[in-house]
């Protein structure tokens, strides 16, 4: 479904600079959308025009396919639906306390105080800020003051958020916690735009890709479409992806095979490993391109994990009855990775997991799961790129636990069952207080020979 | 970052307590003190108010007394001068400056007293407010005096600005300051009229900035203030109603003594 859309949008600024020419852009509804080009491309221009705050010369923008009606009621309902975060939060925020900033959208949509509140707590928790809800913004972090910034939009409950360079000025970590807080927006359905000209945040994070250049769209399509194409992204102004770049240069190299497009550090890894070519005796009837179970190996012959199940392919037969075959191998009894869900948290049972279950690796995702565990001194592993370092350390044979709540608990849930689908290397997977349950924990004592392959 | 009274003011536990509570205070003991015609209860107000801000409000000592000596240096100026150029009565000292003669007299010293132990009071009475109540706590206040709105909502933005501003200001003087622009007098004039220039027309973009900010998020003319709603607490009340006898009594009782 398509949310927003522009027609033949243009917008020239008062001293005849031209910001936006003739831009026709469709934007499905729930997705990740990022705009990338350079600074001046016109990004900035589009999305005020986006949310109404600019009138378009020509052309017009189409919310849930009806087309913007400028006068202060229409206009009132867009900006409700549609949020907008500067990339400066100074100029966003402008209240002299933080509740007072986050109050001020819910508070001009006529809601009675009790909602307002209800609101703002809502919004000050998913940012991870209730403690600071009294403090002026001069006190805070430039961190802080995105949380800030973004709580204010999130109280209004828009349909969609659009961010300016979300992450400038920002730390690693900083940068880390605004895409989780964003990553979790969009799972509970809301359609996420961001402009970036970081090439490495819009192919790792986003759905669809606009690339912008001069005022002018000039490519959109998936972000493993988009930055393939070397010459459109020169046209651009910007470089390719450093995990693509590494990738093609293994691959020239002949180092890495599949024509993939590896978005995170373990899918790169991933696409390292060589062909898995094996001198077996065959059977005499067998030929080629047919396929072999060649049942359970462990030790030396077990290169992913302690066990692992290999289903092979013939590709070639020698005449002395011996074949070269391809390897498939299927990991028993890998590492995995656990998710808490922290929504119903309870250190006794984290501690007995973290016991009986022999966790080496503990992350915690979300600022809200952070502040709790390390409240209880629970000693996290790591906080930042969680989802990442688990299934590395999961590929090495360890075990992972992930605190996390809400909407992030399904976000990481997903992310690594698409890994494994697509790596073809089994670990386990499974939220540990829920109520389907956990498969791993009633298997772990089993012997990895009754497991099903 | 604490360079100003407003951050020690927003860090002092007494900041959550209820704000009418600590201005009654503070206007009782403006009015007591200033009525008072002994010199005793004065500094009695000034103990206790400074007593309440370093102890419960959790004031640095040090910085205190920095803020009390700077008004107290005017105030122990003009008091010498009373003491030796008014009143009469017997002579508690004199001395001869260069064939002039000087004297302290008995009822000038007792003004003398009673001027600076009213200023005393009232300047600690005033830092206890503004060490323990930080402006954001104020304009509820404002609102409930039945202020416009729109001043309201006005010293509302300025107050937030003041400190984009003032960042700003520093980071272009730093940027002058590297690249020499303060090496002499010339050039520090000319230095100081382009951080003003600057500045100027950044408050001017930042206006424009502001209206974006506030349009995309359905400003419709109108900022909602939300008060926080702090309660009277029991043990505030005791105290408060204690300190108020305590110093009503020693009203009572000092109105006609004399300390010389």
């Amino acid at each position: 479904m398509i949310i927003l859309e522009t027609r033949s949008l243009k917008y020239t600024y008062p001293d005849g600079t031209s910001a936006i020419q003739d831009l026709n852009i469709e934007i499905k509804k729930g997705k990740k959308v990022a705009f990338v080009g350079q600074n001046g491309s016109g990004k900035s221009t589009l999305f005020l025009l986006l949310n109404g705050t600019l009138k378009p010369e020509e052309g017009e923008v189409l919310f849930h396919g009806a087309p913007f009606k400028y006068d202060s009621k229409s206009l009132r309902e867009i900006r409700k639906s549609v949020g907008i975060v500067f990339q400066n939060s100074d100029d966003q925020i402008f209240a002299p306390t933080v509740y007072q900033d986050i109050a001020f959208g819910p508070a001009n949509l006529g809601y009675s105080k009790e909602r307002v509140d209800a609101c703002v707590q809502h919004a000050l928790e998913h940012v991870g800020l209730s403690r600071l809800k009294d403090k002026p913004p001069h006190h805070l972090s430039g961190g802080q003051k995105k949380r800030v910034a973004i709580a204010g939009v999130m109280a209004m409950e828009p349909e969609v958020i659009i961010l300016d360079e979300p992450l400038s000025n920002l730390d690693p970590m900083g940068a880390d916690e605004i895409m989780d807080l964003l990553h979790e927006f969009n799972h509970f359905g809301s359609t996420i735009i961001i402009s970036t000209h970081d090439v490495d945040l819009a192919y790792r994070w986003s759905d669809y890709v606009f690339l912008m250049s001069n005022s002018k769209l000039i490519g959109q399509g998936t972000p493993a479409e988009i930055f393939r194409e070397q010459e459109l992204l020169k046209k651009a102004g910007l470089r390719q992806p450093t995990t693509l770049e590494i990738y093609h240069e293994i691959e020239r190299r002949g180092l890495a095979y599949g024509r993939s497009s590896p978005k995170t550090i373990p899918e790169l890894v991933n696409t390292l490993k060589p062909l898995d070519l094996m001198w077996v005796d065959v059977p005499p009837k067998v030929k080629e391109g047919d396929s072999l179970n060649l049942g359970v190996m462990y030790g030396e012959y077990a290169t992913q994990s302690p066990y692992e199940a290999i289903n092979a392919s013939v590709l070639h037969i020698h005449p002395n009855g011996r074949a070269i075959v391809e390897l498939k191998r299927k990991g028993i009894k890998a590492g995995g990775v656990l998710l808490y869900d922290t929504d119903n948290y309870s250190l006794e049972e984290i501690r007995q997991i973290l016991n009986e279950g022999e966790m080496v690796f503990v992350g915690a995702m979300g600022k809200k799961s952070k502040n709790l565990v390390e409240q209880d001194g629970i000693h996290l592993d790591v906080t930042s790129g969680v989802i990442d370092k688990s299934i590395l350390m999961a590929l090495c044979g360890k075990r992972c636990l992930i605190l996390t709540a809400g909407g992030m608990v399904d976000h990481a849930l997903k992310r690594i069952r698409e890994y494994v689908e697509k790596s073809g290397i089994e670990f386990t997977v499974g939220v540990v207080n829920r109520e389907e349950g956990c498969k791993w924990l009633e298997e772990a004592d089993e012997s990895p020979e009754m497991l099903k392959l | 970052m604490t360079n100003i009274l407003d951050d020690y003011a927003l860090m002092s536990p007494l900041r959550h307590r209820n704000n009418w509570l600590k201005l009654a205070i503070v206007l009782f003991g403006l009015l007591v003190g200033v009525s008072s015609t002994s010199p005793i209860t004065p500094f009695f107000i000034a103990l206790c108010m400074s007593f309440t801000t370093i102890v419960l409000g959790r004031a640095p000592f040090k910085l205190y007394l920095k803020l009390l000596l700077a008004p107290l240096g005017f105030a122990i100026t003009g008091v010498i001068i009373i003491a030796f150029f008014s009143g009469s009565g017997h002579e508690l000292l004199s001395f001869e400056l260069i064939g002039y003669p000087l004297s302290v007299k008995a009822d000038g010293l007792e003004l003398a007293l009673l001027v600076l132990s009213r200023s005393l009071s009232g300047m600690c009475c005033l830092y206890f407010l503004s060490l323990t109540t930080p402006m954001i706590e104020l304009f509820a206040v404002l609102k409930a005096t039945r202020l416009p709105e729109s001043v309201i909502e006005l010293s509302m933005l300025i107050y937030r600005y003041i400190f984009v501003f003032l960042d700003m200001a520093l980071s272009i003087r730093y940027a002058q300051t590297v690249r020499l622009g303060y090496s002499n007098f010339r050039r520090s004039i000319h230095s100081m009229g382009m951080l003003g220039s600057t500045l100027f027309i950044r408050t001017w973009e930042q206006g424009d900035k502001l209206f974006l900010a506030m349009n995309s998020r359905c400003y419709d003319g109108k900022m909602t203030l939300f008060e926080v709603h702090r309660p009277l607490r029991a043990t505030e009340l005791v105290l408060t109603f204690a300190y108020f006898l305590s110093t009503v009594i020693l009203f009572y009782f000092t109105k006609n003594i004399s300390i010389v």
